[in-house]
């Protein structure tokens, strides 16, 4: 059963005026101002930015876009990175599957491959502690004035450009080597997806409280 | 029972605590907990309503296609990579940018903007000086973009 969105239900009435209108004014004329987003709809683009800003917001009011907040949570010596992650991945774990569960949304499931996953997570553990930012947070991070992180972003598109070239290689080696495909924690256990969730839920509720713990012996 | 001002929970730490500043946009620290609470609620929404999930680093792949095609628009075009990641704008790539914008109003209203070149932790330990905290944040950048690709996010 194919779910649809929100968005392609009830929000794409502004997609038709802003097409309507976009018709009447520019009538033949194909000027790129609204066709560059051929078949991306423009409430599509609102979304990401409405979303974007708001997650921005968070991680800034969290402190946790910062070089010294990342860098510390990979020393140990910081754990405001694993609270915040980890209260939005309970938060955002029983969400999503109550929504799942009342057929409202679907999963986004990535494939698992063994040797691009446990390989490219190293590289990217390298890169990551040496930048001191990830995709998402250098950008939070050059938003609240740190100039460091524009160099990191220009040494992203450089590494992506690299791996656009590496592509081919890779696929038929690394990419392919243990790829077990789309799985989930429940399909590997053979347990209920809610037993999962409670049993995750009460782990990282401990992870907080040895979070604490550690805190007060420093 | 929860108590605002003294559940850790929602106790912030450090300078602007409940008491001292009620206005909760101006204060520049939240408590990591209750943010992280809020980004999760606000995954649920972006899935509820526009069906998109979280990710950033797709949109330095679509991005650096989009610079390589004003230099050699061939190359792009015979690319297997960007023929399976197309070149072009989507919610990600906006998304992304609204993060900087979100991160620069929260930083603004908070008066935490602060323009410095080299993070504290780096100065303390390497120094003031500009060229090797650049050239690592730049090498680091390289290698975290291209792991990330291959690890699939």
């Amino acid at each position: 059963m194919t779910k649809r969105t929100w968005s392609e239900r009830s929000g794409s009435a502004l997609d038709q005026w802003v097409r309507i209108t976009h018709m009447l004014f520019c009538c033949g004329r194909d000027n790129g101002a609204y066709a560059i987003q051929k078949g991306v709809g423009i409430m599509e683009l609102i979304y990401g930015l409405v979303t974007g800003i708001l997650f921005g917001f968070l991680m800034q009011k969290a402190h946790v876009i910062r070089y010294d907040k990342q860098v510390g949570a990979m020393r140990l010596t910081d754990f405001t990175i694993f609270k915040f992650m980890l209260s939005a991945i309970i938060v955002g774990m029983v969400g999503i599957y109550f929504l799942k569960d009342a057929g409202i949304v679907s999963l986004s499931v990535k494939s698992t491959s063994l040797g691009a996953n446990i390989i490219g997570g190293l590289i990217f553990g390298i890169g990551w502690a040496l930048a001191g930012y990830c995709p998402g947070t250098a950008a939070g991070a050059l938003g609240e004035g740190r100039w460091d992180a524009l160099i990191a972003i220009v040494g992203m598109l450089v590494g992506a450009a690299l791996y656009a070239e590496a592509y081919p290689a890779l696929k038929a080696s690394v990419l392919a080597w243990g790829n077990l495909g789309k799985i989930t924690l429940p399909d590997i256990l053979g347990l209920h997806h809610w037993i999962v969730i409670v049993a995750l839920c009460v782990i990282y509720v401990g992870l907080f409280f040895l979070f604490r713990l550690v805190e007060k012996v420093e | 029972m929860l108590n605002v001002e003294t559940n850790p929970i929602f106790r912030s730490k450090g300078k602007g605590g409940m008491r001292e500043n009620m206005n909760v946009l101006i204060r520049k620290t939240w408590s990591p907990y209750l943010a992280g609470a809020l980004a999760g609620i606000v995954l649920c929404l972006s899935v509820l309503v526009a069906g998109k999930y979280f990710g950033a680093s797709t949109t330095y792949v679509r991005s650096a296609g989009i610079l390589e095609k004003a230099v050699a628009s061939d190359h792009v075009a015979k690319s297997s990579y960007f023929m399976r990641t197309k070149v072009k704008v989507d919610w990600q790539m906006l998304f992304v940018v609204g993060i900087l914008l979100g991160s620069f109003a929260s930083a603004q209203i908070s008066r935490d903007f602060t323009a410095v070149a080299i993070p504290p932790m780096w100065r303390r330990r390497f120094g003031t000086n500009k060229a090797p905290r650049f050239l690592v944040a730049f090498l680091g950048g390289v290698v975290a973009l291209f792991g990330a690709r291959m690890a699939g996010g």
